[in-house]
């Protein structure tokens, strides 16, 4: 696993997928709808898809000494890199956020969704929705990836749509609670979202390898 | 016991059907594997291969069913086709160093060898290469990790004659060391040069599973030349 995900990096990956990870630090900026950064880390992924699917990718992996199934747990393998490396680094910005700067004026008279725990859980939603929608659809064809990105697409704005409404709805301001306040709630809903990343991102690869399985390359 | 085994493989396209084909090869044995444009080569090769699946019959390497034992042939086989260009803007250096740490047997002194013999250059990428460099550098990822059996889909296409020539005096050293080929291809010459028995394929069936000479004596009338043979073949189906 470990030379495919080599493989993956050095030959197949598109230098958008690292690019977009810097787009993490989008939670810094105020008024602005910061889950829309995770957004554009699965773009840079699905560029990566682009590339490979040119250069032949998945023909020259299946024709290595691994399991063709390796091949499909190779691709999720790469995208959670990626998206564990965005999610350290718009993490690291958050916990800036709601520490040092959680008094700062230009976030706390802005009226979009702070950077919380609440907003981690919501990225962890998007990019496993990324895994399952995208990905998994993806390998449906082993081809076709514009209708699977398309309805990721629709599905992650119908995320950010709702975790900027979310708060606004009486009873429900503490989502967007400043730095530690209400901690339990913060740290029950980041849970949340780490079970929906995980469970999302599981299942759908176990489907993808068998949907691989199936295909005539 | 032989190093490459296929039995009954069938495959069913809407347009198009891979009938009960059945051949094996030995140790440094040449095949020459011929048929027209849409025959089933390809088909076969790719079944063989496991990148489609056939709808039945048995695929054996080495005494071993390709399915279930899928990794382990493929550090003992080598393939190449002529038509697929991987990673076109990626170093050949960078290709290959992935390539290698996939294969327990990379042989970086054949490597070298062959990078020579071929006249590569590790700093160019796939897409500055002309069609016969492609094929070239294809080969050498094959033969590289010490395959014991090379199946190669029409590897001369789009090789000039001294290429070509080339190519197929590689393969008469190769059969020296014991390795099997397995070449597809729609031009006969190659298959008269230098192969040691003949797969003919027409229409998804197998029409003939010989030895050269065996063809050559049955097939071929009075002075007639194999391509001449296959010709009159053709068009007797076709007419």
């Amino acid at each position: 696993m470990i030379k495919l995900l080599r493989k993956e990096i050095q030959l197949a990956a598109s230098p958008l997928s690292y690019f977009f990870i810097g787009f993490g630090l989008m939670a810094f900026v105020p008024g602005y709808p910061i889950l829309v950064g995770s957004f554009f880390v699965c773009l840079g992924l699905f560029q990566s898809f682009q590339t490979a699917r040119e250069a032949n990718d998945l023909t020259y992996t299946a024709l290595l000494p691994v399991a063709k199934r390796d091949v499909v747990r190779a691709k999720y393998a790469f995208c959670c890199f990626i998206e564990i490396c965005y999610f350290t680094l718009t993490g690291a910005v958050t916990l800036i956020r709601m520490t040092l700067l959680s008094n700062a004026a230009v976030y706390r008279n802005n009226v979009l969704m702070n950077a919380n725990l609440v907003y981690l859980a919501f990225v962890l939603l998007i990019l496993g929705l990324f895994n399952a929608i995208f990905v998994g659809g993806f390998f449906q064809t082993a081809y076709k990836f514009a209708k699977p990105f398309v309805k990721f697409i629709i599905a992650a704005f119908a995320v950010v749509g709702l975790g900027e409404t979310l708060f606004h709805i009486p009873g429900l301001a503490a989502l967007n609670a400043f730095g530690f306040a209400h901690m339990g709630l913060q740290l029950g809903i980041l849970a949340l979202g780490i079970l929906l990343f995980s469970g999302l991102t599981v299942l759908s690869k176990h489907r993808a390898m068998r949907n691989f399985e199936r295909i005539d390359l | 016991m032989p190093l490459c085994e296929i039995k009954n493989l069938r495959k069913t396209y809407p347009s198009f059907t891979l009938t009960d084909l059945s051949f094996q090869l030995n140790a440094g044995q040449i095949v020459g594997f011929i048929g027209r444009n849409g025959a089933g080569k390809t088909t076969t090769i790719k079944s063989m291969l496991g990148l489609i699946h056939p709808d039945g019959g048995e695929v054996c390497y080495f005494g071993l069913p390709f399915w279930g034992h899928e990794e382990e042939i493929k550090q003992r086989i080598g393939y190449s086709t002529g038509a697929v260009n991987y990673y076109p803007k990626k170093k050949i250096r960078n290709i290959v160093s992935v390539t290698k740490t996939f294969f327990s047997a990379w042989d970086d002194g054949a490597y070298r060898e062959y990078l020579s013999l071929f006249a590569l250059d590790e700093d160019k990428t796939p897409s500055e290469l002309s069609e016969g460099m492609k094929v070239k550098l294809n080969l050498l990822l094959a033969l590289s990790h010490r395959a014991e059996m090379l199946i190669l889909d029409e590897p001369t296409s789009g090789l000039d004659p001294f290429s070509r020539d080339e190519l197929l005096d590689l393969f008469a050293e190769l059969k020296r060391r014991g390795v099997a080929v397995l070449f597809s291809t729609h031009i006969t010459s190659d298959i008269e040069k230098c192969a040691d028995d003949i797969l003919y394929i027409r229409d998804g069936k197998l029409v003939a599973n010989c030895s050269m000479d065996d063809f050559i004596k049955n097939c071929c009338e009075d002075g007639e030349s194999l391509e001449d043979a296959i010709l009159r073949m053709e068009r007797g189906v076709r007419a």
